[in-house]
């Protein structure tokens, strides 16, 4: 028995009526601990829904989701955080009003960030550690160059690095990205495929939601994939390279990957 | 009234004033929420003060409760009624956003103003807590005036200080992180909720020190001291001088008080000229204040949290 480290059992979301995910039966799957999941499917499949009902950005519907065995439904978003699973998000956040390496450090898990610590000023020594931490992330991405740089200053590529590394920098134990490639360069997109290789060398839980699979399906090792908020298919990227349903929902007949 | 006279007033009632702004800059500017509310805060500081440091009542005193205790234990009370005043109307209301955070805090504040005007048992009912007891400056060889103005200024320039070392602080990054997206704050473990409820806590208890400031200087608690014109009025004067910046909020309560201190120092021939110059001076605050929501800080806040 393998070990699982996440579990989407029955999860169904209505938006007004309108199931985006979970189809009749709800959606399952389960996420072994150190895995690399790829998330794919067509636009409107449910993915990004999925990445929310997981982050509990939404609450489902019907159904559960346990990280470690922790039914997560209860938790907010910001617990769900704590316990170690970090996100990015489709449309890259970023905090206009921080700096870039301040858009970094504020995700860390600071020991001295509450009010009392700011009045009596006990918090420089652990943010000079957190300071040089964050630079490294940076550096993972490509903006070694910009820490000082405002966020409004940065590409679309650019913005979506700086989230990877606001992630990559709190070392979750789980990891989820949902496009991360869309709009990055292709140099860039070589180091981020060299950075989730290493991730998952060293033993992060990674779901990846990709449209470009050139990318994905060469480094992760299962698949699942979505048709209207369904599970369609599921199992290693060979089998889903050939898989004749996916093809014909998703890959279209021409497919090189 | 002399300029002297106009300049101790100015910054007695500027700073204490600006004890306000200053508040409403933190929770407003920084932390996303519009509390219109205010004088609230004030008027439990204020109450608190009055309540610990009077006699217990006697002959015809309505109040039921007068602790007589010195004037420090008094001014602590006064930060702490008002922190607690901020947790209960904070709690429940901080989810709500924008003009319904507004709403609901202007409606807390009625509700308070209500109870102290029909609620004898706390202080008096409209006739208020009279010759609130309070330290004499002149044992410091100072006049009355120029040290409780010192006092106030005190008072401002302490809380300007605190807020911005909070500001500057990892604290005041998670602030304006949860300001400008709290999603992106959710997914790296910040609880915005609890956030945006501390930032508001602490933004009050200023405000309930200025309350019992406030009341020493003039001696009196009374509900008519503590209407809605006062959240007004420190609102008009954040927004005139710009809302962004510490030193603005202070100016702009500074420039209000000083106004208003020009128009009462006017030396009027006659009844009738004294009696122009008050409805002038209520159809100015009345415009600023349609300006102020002309300018509609909140639509800029929602149009940040829809970017
Ligand atoms: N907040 C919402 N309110 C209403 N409908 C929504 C909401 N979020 C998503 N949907 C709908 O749910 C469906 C799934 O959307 P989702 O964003 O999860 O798809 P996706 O698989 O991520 O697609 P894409 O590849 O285009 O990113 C879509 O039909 C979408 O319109
Ligand atoms: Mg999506």
């Amino acid at each position: 028995m393998s070990d699982i480290i996440l579990s989407v059992e029955n999860v169904a979301m209505d938006f007004d009526g309108f199931r985006a995910v979970g189809g009749e039966h709800g959606l399952s799957f389960n996420v072994n601990r150190g895995g690399f999941l790829g998330l794919i499917g067509p636009n409107g499949a449910g993915k990004s829904t999925t990445f929310n009902l997981i982050s509990g950005v939404l609450k489902p519907t019907q159904g559960r989701v346990a990280m470690n065995g922790v039914e997560l439904s209860s938790l907010k978003a910001a617990e769900i955080a704590g316990h170690g699973l970090g996100r990015t998000f489709q449309t890259p956040r970023a905090f206009p009003s921080l700096s870039v390496i301040d858009n970094v450090i504020v995700g860390s898990e600071h020991s001295e960030e509450g009010p009392l610590a700011a009045l009596f000023g006990r918090w420089r020594p652990a943010d000079v550690e957190l300071h040089e931490k964050a630079e490294h992330a940076l550096e993972r991405v490509g903006l070694a160059d910009r820490l000082h740089d405002s966020v409004a200053n940065l590409s679309g590529g650019e913005l979506r690095m700086l989230e990877v590394a606001r992630q990559l920098n709190r070392d979750p134990s789980i990891l989820l990205l949902d496009e991360p490639t869309a709009g990055v360069d292709p140099n860039l997109q070589v180091k981020l495929s060299e950075i989730l290789v290493q991730l998952h060398a060293d033993g992060t839980t990674l779901i990846v939601v990709e449209h470009n699979l050139a990318f994905l399906l060469n480094i992760a090792d299962s698949v699942v994939v979505l048709q209207n908020g369904a599970l369609l298919a599921e199992g290693d990227p060979d089998s889903i390279r050939h898989d004749p349903a996916v093809i014909s929902a998703y890959l279209g007949a021409d497919h090189e990957t | 009234m002399t300029i002297y006279a106009i300049i101790i007033a100015t910054l007695t009632f500027g700073a204490i004033f600006s004890v306000l702004t200053l508040s409403l800059n933190l929770q407003y500017a920084r932390g996303g929420m519009i509390n219109f509310g205010t004088v609230a805060y004030f008027a439990a500081g204020a109450y608190a003060y009055a309540i610990f440091t009077q006699e217990p009542p006697s002959g015809l005193d309505q109040y039921r409760f007068g602790f007589d205790m010195p004037w420090y234990v008094g001014f602590l009370a006064a930060g702490v009624a008002s922190l607690l005043f901020a947790l209960v109307t904070g709690w429940p209301t901080l989810r709500l956003r924008g003009e319904y955070l507004a709403l609901t805090t202007f409606a807390f504040a009625e509700v308070f103003h209500s109870l102290l005007l029909n609620e004898r048992r706390i202080g008096n009912g409209s006739v208020g807590l009279a010759n609130v007891e309070r330290p004499d400056p002149t044992t410091l060889g100072m006049s009355d005036t120029v040290g409780y103005a010192l006092a106030a200024v005190v008072l401002m320039l302490v809380t300007a200080f605190v807020f911005n070392r909070l500001l500057k602080s990892p604290f005041g990054r998670t602030i304006d992180a949860v300001h400008d997206d709290e999603i992106a704050a959710q997914a790296v473990g910040k609880d915005d909720a609890r956030i945006r409820l501390q930032v508001f806590i602490i933004s009050a208890i200023p405000i309930g020190f200025a309350g019992a400031l406030y009341a020493m200087i003039t001696t009196l608690v009374a509900p008519a001291m503590f209407t809605a014109e006062v959240t007004f009025f420190v609102w008009i004067a954040l927004v005139l001088a710009g809302e962004k910046t510490i030193v603005g909020a202070i100016l702009g309560a500074m420039a209000l008080v000083l106004f208003q201190e020009l128009v009462k120092g006017v030396p009027f021939e006659t009844v009738r000229g004294a009696q122009i110059a008050a409805s002038v001076e209520e159809i100015v605050t009345g415009i600023l204040f349609i300006l102020v929501l002309r300018l509609r800080p909140w639509e800029k806040l929602s149009k940040r949290n829809a970017s």
